[in-house]
């Protein structure tokens, strides 16, 4: 099944295979949400796979992504 | 043979300090150096001749005189004192997060080099943290008697209304953030066990400096760490070293060898530091005591005030005026010691751990030396 026009509702992350995008990569309605943060205004976006990379409060299209929250030990040296 | 003068002793004391060259500079008191004479090391001859005096004494900051002892002892209690007395620093720190422009090793360095205070008796009480290794199952564990846990747990946020006034235009970040400069006040100590009882309330692990700056911070940024902080030597790292500095120097000397008067006296009290060189009058007492005064009666007259202020700058050498009139030197066995504490110990108390600590050492080569003999 391809769609030769994207529904605007359904957005995909946009590879191709033989000119056809495939659904695979539409919403997955139980995926793991990611938390970003917004490279213009600052603000926390929670993503999960597939939602289009833009800041929900200002439209910005960069995002960062968050330090890891796993320990890291140094020596004080 | 007749024994040495006490001109010949204080002679044989002192380095001779010339404008290019020091010179007399190792000490001739050992036995066979002098025909004749015995200077074989002697308990009771050291007793009457060692002594120590304070000139100033303050927690953290001790300046005192060891007369009548040897270099080689007096330079082991200076490296003693810096390198091999045990305190408390923090040696590892764990990082759950730090979105602050300083990098984690960075920051971990910083903490590590924060002194720390507590309890003495707490601190004597600690036990070693042995680092854990991979041939030995189970070492290195931290216990309450040999590691110390501190928190930092911050987060840059704005003021009520900080944003509305930079968007005015104010820059003091005083007015615009909480929490934008984290100092040493902000490690929280987490006691365990019995660290409770050793550490009691007034006396608990804290930083001997509260105000030392670790961290800025802008809004939005946070530091969550945990360390672990243990006792060390100074020789393994700087952070574990008790004073800031402990040094010595020697006793300065100045010998005015003719009077230097009048203008030339001014002069020569200009070449040392405020308080060396006292300006007198010439009396009618020293015209007559000494032909080279004649008729110089109430002109000024440069003496010796206080050589300890000396800082031996050789500046009075440079001029022709005082060619030969002057003599600079060091006493030999006059240590003027300076400790400053860091603050974990008082100053006075670390010079007497330092003593303890050669006496040790000490005792560990006559056991060797035992031990060798059997």
């Amino acid at each position: 099944m391809s769609q030769q026009q994207p529904n605007p509702q359904t957005y995909t992350t946009g590879y191709t295979t033989g000119g056809a995008t495939t659904d695979t990569a539409t919403i997955d309605a139980n995926a793991r949400t990611v938390h970003y943060k917004c490279g213009d205004c600052d603000q926390d976006v929670p993503l999960k796979r597939g939602e289009p990379i833009r800041c929900r409060n200002c439209g910005h299209r960069v995002l960062y992504k968050q330090r890891t929250n796993r320990m890291v030990q140094f020596e004080a040296r | 043979m007749a024994p040495p003068s006490a001109e010949e002793l204080t002679r044989r004391k002192k380095l001779e300090v010339s404008p290019e060259i020091v010179s007399n500079q190792a000490s001739t008191d050992l036995p066979g150096h002098w025909p004749g004479e015995n200077h074989e090391w002697d308990l009771d001859y050291f007793k009457d001749n060692f002594n120590v005096q304070f000139h100033t004494h303050s927690p953290h900051d001790a300046t005192f005189s060891l007369t009548g002892i040897d270099t080689s002892v007096s330079n082991a209690f200076r490296r003693i004192l810096l390198a091999e007395i045990p305190t408390l620093a923090i040696e590892d720190v764990f990082i759950y997060n730090n979105t602050s422009i300083i990098q984690d090793e960075v920051l971990a360095h910083r903490l590590g080099l924060v002194p720390l205070a507590g309890s003495r008796d707490g601190l004597r009480w600690l036990k070693w943290y042995k680092k854990p290794s991979d041939d030995d199952e189970g070492s290195g564990t931290p216990s309450d008697y040999n590691t110390i846990i501190l928190r930092l747990e911050v987060e840059c946020k704005w003021q009520e209304g900080g944003l509305a006034r930079a968007v005015a235009g104010e820059t003091d970040p005083d007015k615009l953030y909480i929490n934008h400069n984290i100092y040493a006040r902000d490690l929280v100590w987490h006691p365990l066990g019995k660290q409770h009882d050793m550490f009691p309330a007034g006396q608990e692990i804290r930083p001997c400096n509260p105000d030392i700056l670790l961290v800025k911070m802008r809004p939005g940024q946070k530091i969550m760490l945990s360390m672990h902080a243990v006792k060390g030597i100074g020789q393994d790292h700087a952070k574990f070293s008790p004073v800031a500095t402990a040094s010595y120097r020697l006793l300065p000397t100045i010998d005015i060898l003719k009077p230097i008067t009048s203008a030339d006296a001014k002069k020569f009290a200009r070449c040392f530091p405020r308080g060396v060189i006292r300006l007198d009058t010439v009396s009618a007492e020293d015209v007559a005591n000494d032909p080279q005064l004649e008729g110089q009666e109430g002109e000024p007259k440069a003496v010796v005030d206080d050589p300890m202020k000396d800082t031996v700058s050789r500046e009075c050498l440079r001029h022709p005026e005082f060619k030969d009139k002057v003599k600079l030197g060091r006493v030999r066995d006059h240590f003027i010691f300076k400790v400053e504490s860091t603050g974990q110990w008082e100053s006075d108390e670390l010079f007497l751990e330092s003593v303890k600590l050669l006496k040790v050492k000490c005792q560990r080569i006559k056991r060797g030396l035992d031990e060798m003999i059997r």
